[in-house]
């Protein structure tokens, strides 16, 4: 360790001697006042360290930044962070600092972060549960668990032992994670219009839907010149689970345990029995012609949302409310034709006559403290502030009568407010961290805000989309200790799981067979059978 | 000549180099401990230093999967297949180029060539999926309308190198040129003056003054490319590739990103990217080497 | 007689195959372009391809108006030039001594340099240099890591040798020290490969965003390519935004505004180049032999 210093000690004296001859004075007057700039915040902060009655502490939190920041204020500027200082900080003789991480690589910057050892900000987060379970494994994350009694009873008592529990590793709470409002992840989506131009009726079942599928594809209701995709499907889970899951037959709890597989943040189905029909009924739907054809290269459903928005496809699954936002495919599909009506519609059916369908884990991101932190206790304090009175609801939701005005309970934002108001909330998401969506007491008054956020004429259809995608869902199971080959393998096997979805569902289905078997090989081979060893001894350990 | 005499003539050469090599010393040698990753279970919490030695294990480990050969067998055929197709390319570009008579055209058309090089590769993807998809890519669509069967550019893997190929050379080839160009900006004009009296032909005039003159520049690119034949960029091969052509996009630096950085093991990226060095460098000098051999020029 | 025909085919063969690739890669281009001016409708519905549909300018209106562009637009403009101008000195006083054949130790010299082109110590190590050396979330921290590129030093060095000799030792026999042929010589000559070189550094600068996703905090310094990266992947679909579930969608960037701030980050780079053709008028080196 003491070499380690040295070590830094004298590449800082190297570099600046090599700075300082480079470009003469122009770099030196530069490099100098930046110098200066460094030594002056790192030395306010040790002095915080030490001497915290005198001096104001500094916290310093983690922020995603994605780049959309509205005219006028910046990620660590603005009106949810002055409002945290004026509420929280001041009064407390707090510091809040927010340090911005880029969104899409908040696990590569967070990890170089931990690595070095310092500037790590002091409350820091992540929805990637391997990352949480790495971190907690190799001992960098400070025990909650007395902290939290002590200092966050308001805290515990919103998040609640359920939310908690998430949190613990190897029975200790090195994460508090946050509570999540709304469970419920997919539903399905059928043009009504359609439907009724050949006066078919609602379908009800996976059968039913297949004949309507046909029928779509035969007789082409849109008039699409023979572009009609009756399934609209892409390669993001919310196009695929919906339908796999429904094919998964009832499992004992034995099963569910030990041949489900949780690869990153989600419960993969790859050993549950029926994933092979769920895939052969893909292969047929393809080779019959009756979904996209071009599925296996739309990643971010780019694809799928054009095809919708034009009117081309009959049906399709997608997250709960994602087609009803101002703007969004519903409104552009009207704006293309505008007899066209979607509707919400649950239909994949399992064995047992029931829409079996995969909920949220009840939490959002994992909210943690580096065990380099000396802040732990600010820290605790200011999520304790968040989750007292009605600071979250102010963070989530603005000034009455500005941003928003209460109906029957739930906040109605204002859209016609002017922009600087609107922008107040820009990134509410990620400053209200512990809570993921708006919370109103209970889980219907929680979706009705999302309802009354959506454009009028498309509430009720919201309203009826957020009730499927919570309705028949099953919880993702879990074990009290994760699994190390999931850590291991899981960004491998997500990727081979795809391979799988779309290579069996393309190929002829006499070629079926042979190509299924020889990707569960690779798939087992590839890390799939460790998980599934770990998992049956961790299920019998727990038994 | 004795030392002192040598240093009193050549001393400012030296002087010349102190800072380019404190800085590759301080930026470059400074971090390369972070090799001995390779060698330990690397700990986020306890650093470099404080991780614990395991050897070869790591190695071991990586040699073991099957993953790693599939995609260094990919890494190889993709950048031989570069080689043969996009190494070239803007070598012709550029003698297209410089044979122009139109002296605006040649300018403006300079300018719009490397535009490709300044388009991310998120953009291209989408691009790419536009104009080579099955479904509704606009070749595709020129393909159907004229009545054969589409073909899947993207989805079959055969047809997927050649996108892979198209998209490389249309992305790299113009701005490949400058260096060419630059290099063409030596040639003596007279000697051009003398092949018209001897009534060469362009394409003699092309094969025995033009290419001959661009030729230090192509031994050194080549050698530099040889070295790379195990190195290759995230992007290209990571956006235009999808799932249903895995087998032939999955290259190291996806496996890398996957299974390395994604996630958290630095261990296992380090490893890789230690082979990649040791290989890569033994590359470039038996490419120095042949090269000293067969062209009479080296870079080292 | 034959020649004179056979050069005219050649022509016009070498004419239209150069347009037609000119026109290949103006495509995509002329696309981002339509898809900045043109209607979410038309965009989402997919009927944009070459042409705008239903033209707007709203786009850059907004791109323009927003203050934290214009000063990343400056400050990517000031990070550009002082890291070009840095890489081109540290080149040419790397490359110049060793193209010298004769030069004792030039081989271990290249050898040094030549293991950083397929070594290097990874990130967390690079980066906990640059927190030592204090240059985190500076300028610095984007300019002294990347002064010199071990490639372009390789090819400065091709063409310093192919420099005719008889030039430099002519100049060495009017008692011309090193320094000074070097600047008086060898610099004039090479503008062409100079500027090239020049325009790959600045180019790779610009364009170069991944050290600032590390190293830069403030949203002062950052650079265009930085805000364009954080635009452009937001809406990215992996299983990691999927956990968001709603709240992630309120950060969506409507795609016309993403295509204007391309358009908006790329054009300033885009236009250096026919600025430095001007150094690629051919028959420099030839004039100067002469003189």
């Amino acid at each position: 360790m003491v070499q380690k210093r040295r070590h830094a000690s004298f590449k800082k004296r190297t570099g600046q001697l090599v700075a300082l001859s480079i470009a003469g004075s122009v770099l030196l007057a530069a490099c100098s006042s930046n110098n200066a700039d460094n030594g002056g915040s790192a030395s306010a902060t040790a002095s915080a360290g030490s001497s915290a009655k005198t001096k104001a502490a500094t916290l310093k939190v983690e922020v995603f930044d994605r780049g959309n920041s509205p005219t006028g204020s910046s990620i660590t500027k603005n009106y949810l962070t002055t409002f945290v200082q004026d509420n929280f900080g001041t009064p407390n003789n707090i510091n809040v600092q927010y340090v911005p991480v880029p969104r899409s690589e908040e696990v590569n910057k967070l990890n170089v972060l931990m690595a070095s050892g310092t500037d790590v900000p002091d409350v820091v987060f992540t929805y990637d549960t391997p990352t949480f379970n790495r971190y907690a494994q190799q001992g960098g994350l400070t025990d909650l668990g007395e902290l939290l009694d002590q200092y966050g009873p308001n805290l515990k008592n919103f998040l609640g032992e359920d939310t908690l529990a998430y949190g613990q590793y190897d029975g200790k709470l090195y994460a508090l994670p946050a509570r999540r409002s709304h469970l419920g992840k997919y539903a399905s989506f059928i043009r009504q219009d359609w439907l009724d131009k050949l006066s078919l009726p609602m379908p009800q079942t996976t059968d039913e839907l297949y004949a309507t599928l046909k029928a779509f594809k035969d007789k082409d209701p849109g008039q699409t010149g023979g572009k009609v995709i009756p399934l609209g499907m892409s390669i993001a889970p919310a196009q695929y689970e919906p339908l796999i899951w429904s094919f998964i037959k009832p499992t004992s709890e034995e099963q569910r345990y030990t041949l489900t597989q949780q690869l990153g943040s989600n419960d993969f189905p790859t050993l549950l029995p029926g994933f092979k029909d769920a895939l052969q009924f893909m292969n047929k739907l393809y080779n019959e012609k009756l979904i996209s054809p071009d599925f296996g290269l739309d990643k971010d459903k780019t694809k799928l949302s054009q095809n919708v928005s034009s009117g081309l496809v009959g049906f399709f699954s997608e997250d709960d409310m994602n087609p009803f936002y101002a703007d969004g495919l519903y409104a552009t599909l009207q704006k293309n034709m505008p007899d066209a009506k979607l509707a919400a519609v649950d239909v994949y059916t399992n064995e047992e006559g029931k829409h079996p369908k995969p909920e949220y884990t009840p939490i959002g991101m994992y909210l943690m403290i580096p065990k380099s932190s000396k802040n732990a206790v600010e820290a605790i304090k200011y999520l304790d502030w968040m989750a007292s009175g009605d600071n979250l609801f102010k963070m989530q939701n603005g000034v009455e009568g500005e941003n928003y005005t209460l109906k029957d309970g739930t906040p109605v934002m204002n859209t016609n407010a002017a922009e600087e108001i609107k922008n107040r909330l820009y990134n509410q998401g990620d400053m209200a961290i512990i809570s993921n969506g708006k919370q109103l007491g209970d889980a219907d008054k929680n979706i009705e805000a999302y309802v009354v956020g959506m454009p009028q004429p498309y509430q009720e259809e919201t309203r009826k989309a957020l009730t499927i995608s919570r309705s028949d869902t099953f919880k993702p199971v879990r074990f009290d200790k994760p699994i190390e080959a999931e850590a291991k393998y899981g960004t491998t096997l997500q990727d081979k799981f795809k391979e799988i979805i779309v290579k069996t569902a393309m190929v002829k289905p006499e070629q079926f067979d042979g190509t299924y078997e020889s990707m569960m090989k690779d798939y087992l081979s590839s890390g799939g059978q460790a998980i599934l060893d770990e998992r049956t001894a961790a299920y019998k350990a727990m038994k | 000549m004795n030392a002192f005499g040598y240093l009193r003539r050549y001393w400012q050469l030296y002087a010349l180099l102190v800072f380019p090599l404190l800085y590759f010393i301080i930026f470059k040698y400074g971090p390369m401990y972070g090799i001995v990753i390779a060698f330990k279970d690397f700990n986020f919490f306890q650093g470099i230093n404080g991780s614990k030695w395991i050897g070869l294990d790591a190695f071991r480990e990586v040699f073991a999967m099957g993953d790693f050969y599939k995609t260094l067998r990919n890494t190889i055929m993709l950048n031989f297949l570069d080689l043969l197709v996009s190494f070239p390319a803007p070598l012709i570009v550029a003698i297209m180029l410089y044979e122009l008579k139109s002296a605006w055209f040649k300018k403006l058309s300079q300018t719009i060539l490397y535009i490709p090089h300044f388009i991310s590769w998120v953009i291209i993807g989408g691009i790419v999926y536009q104009v080579f998809g099955t479904q509704s890519g606009m070749i595709n669509n020129i393909i159907t309308s004229l009545g054969f069967e589409a073909v899947p550019f993207l989805t079959n893997k055969a047809d997927w190198l050649v996108t892979y190929l198209i998209v490389g050379v249309w992305q790299s080839a113009g701005w490949g040129t400058i260096i060419y160009l630059a290099a063409l900006t030596g040639i003596n004009r007279e000697l051009f003056e003398a092949a018209d009296v001897d009534g060469a032909g362009r394409v003699r005039k092309i094969w025995s003054i033009t290419l001959p003159s661009l030729k230090p520049t192509i031994v050194t690119l080549l050698i530099i490319s040889l070295g790379n034949m195990i190195a290759i960029g995230f992007e290209r091969p990571y956006v235009i590739g999808n799932t249903a052509v895995r087998e032939y996009s999955d290259v190291l630096s996806t496996f890398v990103y996957r299974v390395g950085i994604e996630s958290g093991q630095y261990t296992l990226a380090t490893v890789v990217g230690l082979f990649q060095a040791v290989v890569g460098l033994l590359f470039v000098l038996g490419a120095n080497y042949a090269s000293k051999k067969l062209a009479d020029q080296s870079i080292l | 007689m034959k020649a004179r025909r056979d050069g005219r085919i050649f022509d016009a063969v070498n004419l239209i195959a150069l347009l037609l690739f000119v026109l290949v890669c103006l495509a995509p281009f002329l696309h981002i372009i339509s898809i900045s001016l043109s209607s979410s409708r038309s965009i989402m519905s997919g009927e944009v391809s070459l042409f705008p549909i239903e033209i707007k300018w709203d786009s850059y209106k907004q791109v323009i108006s927003d203050a934290s562009m214009i000063r990343s637009l400056g400050f990517t403009i000031l990070l550009t030039v002082l890291f070009t101008a840095l890489c081109i000195l540290m080149t040419i006083a790397a490359a110049y001594p060793l193209s010298k054949r004769n030069m004792k130790g030039r081989k271990l010299f290249m050898f040094v340099i030549m293991i950083t082109m397929f070594f290097s110590g990874g990130i967390i190590p690079e980066y906990i240099l640059v927190r030592n050396l204090h240059l985190l979330d500076s300028i610095w921290a984007l300019v002294l890591p990347g002064l010199i590129s071990p490639f372009y030093l390789i090819i400065l060095i091709t063409f310093f040798q192919n420099v005719p000799d008889s030039l430099e030792e002519s100049a060495e026999i009017d008692g011309s020290s090193h320094f000074r042929t070097l600047v008086s010589i060898i610099i004039p000559l090479s503008m062409p490969v100079l500027a090239t070189l020049s325009l790959f550094y600045a180019v790779g600068r610009w364009n170069g965003f991944t050290d600032t996703l590390m190293y830069i905090t403030s949203p002062e310094m950052y650079p265009l390519q930085l805000k364009l990266y954080q635009l452009v992947q937001n809406n990215m679909i992996s299983e990691l935004l999927q956990m968001e579930g709603a709240s992630g969608h309120a950060a969506l960037q409507p795609e016309s505004l993403k295509a204007a701030s391309v358009i908006f980050a790329t054009v300033p780079i885009l236009i250096v180049y026919p600025w430095l053709q001007r150094y690629f008028v051919s028959g420099v080196m030839l004039g100067a032999v002469k003189g």
